[in-house]
């Protein structure tokens, strides 16, 4: 079984007590403690303005437990990747910002899709997965 | 100025042939700017039950149009139980016993609610949000 861990940690000087929050996880096929996601896709690119993007080529299989991590490389603090699914805004991904969530692409419509805002954005992505639904030439 | 920071390890030494390790920090500021979000709901906990509509965790008629952050945590132990997370309703995907999130949240307009699903009875969500005021 291939064992694939994610990890977070929040800090914040915000509250009157410092906060440190932690928290690790296995990534796990659906429902089971017996076995790992084993299959990976894995890139860096630059993203265009001007047209909106499904970021993941092939479509994983629908209602699993797939990861998806998603970081803007940008450095300029105002330029940004706006992510949504199903044409649903997610939320905007700033220079330096990442994000990490389940992604079940539900269905055919579930894709998640990104537009770079500001300039050429760089951006990073990793999907864990279970399989994918090959597209026929 | 708060400084608020978020973060992730992604490793594994058998997943690939060359061992993963990705670790990266982003600073959590507001939209567009260096200035360190002000705002935060604190860290909760809730138990929930099934069998009824999802549960709004954050209504985003509360919230202005920013880049907010959430975290999700799935504090169940069962493997098969979960959270559906929603946005306005669309799926998000599904949260597993142990499993966390972490994602901008726009909240741009008022229909935007953050949904909770529980696939069980009394499973324990653990949740926090960094506000763009």
């Amino acid at each position: 079984m291939a064992t694939t861990t994610a990890a977070v940690t929040l800090t914040s000087d915000l509250l009157s007590d410092n906060m440190s929050v932690s928290a690790s996880t296995t990534c796990m096929k659906a429902g089971t403690t017996a076995d790992g996601l084993d299959q990976m896709e894995y890139g860096y690119l630059d993203l265009p303005t001007g047209d909106e993007y499904d970021l993941i080529a092939t479509t994983p299989t629908a209602t699993k437990a797939s990861k998806l991590y998603l970081k803007n490389h940008s450095t300029d603090e105002t330029y940004y990747i706006a992510v949504t699914q199903n044409a649903q805004a997610i939320g905007k991904l700033y220079g330096g910002d990442w994000m990490f969530i389940p992604a079940d692409f539900h269905d055919a419509a579930g894709d998640i899709a990104i537009t770079a805002s500001g300039g050429t954005n760089k951006i990073c992505y990793a999907l864990f997965h279970e399989g994918t639904v090959l597209v026929t030439t | 100025m708060a400084t608020t920071t978020a973060t992730i390890t992604l490793s594994s030494t058998d997943l690939l042939s060359d061992e993963l390790a990705l670790s990266t920090t982003a600073t959590l500021t507001a939209a567009g700017n260096s200035t360190g979000l002000v705002g935060t709901s604190g860290l909760g906990r809730k138990k929930l039950a099934s069998g009824h509509a999802a549960y709004t965790l954050f209504d985003g008629d509360q919230y202005a149009n920013g880049a907010h952050k959430l975290y999700l945590k799935n504090a169940d132990t069962t493997a098969a139980n979960y959270f559906t997370i929603e946005i306005n309703s669309e799926q998000m995907g599904k949260l597993y016993a142990g499993d966390w999130c972490f994602f901008p949240w726009e909240a741009n307009a008022d229909t935007n609610d953050i949904k909770i699903d529980p696939s069980a009875d009394d499973m324990v969500l653990e949740y926090m949000l960094f506000i763009d005021e």
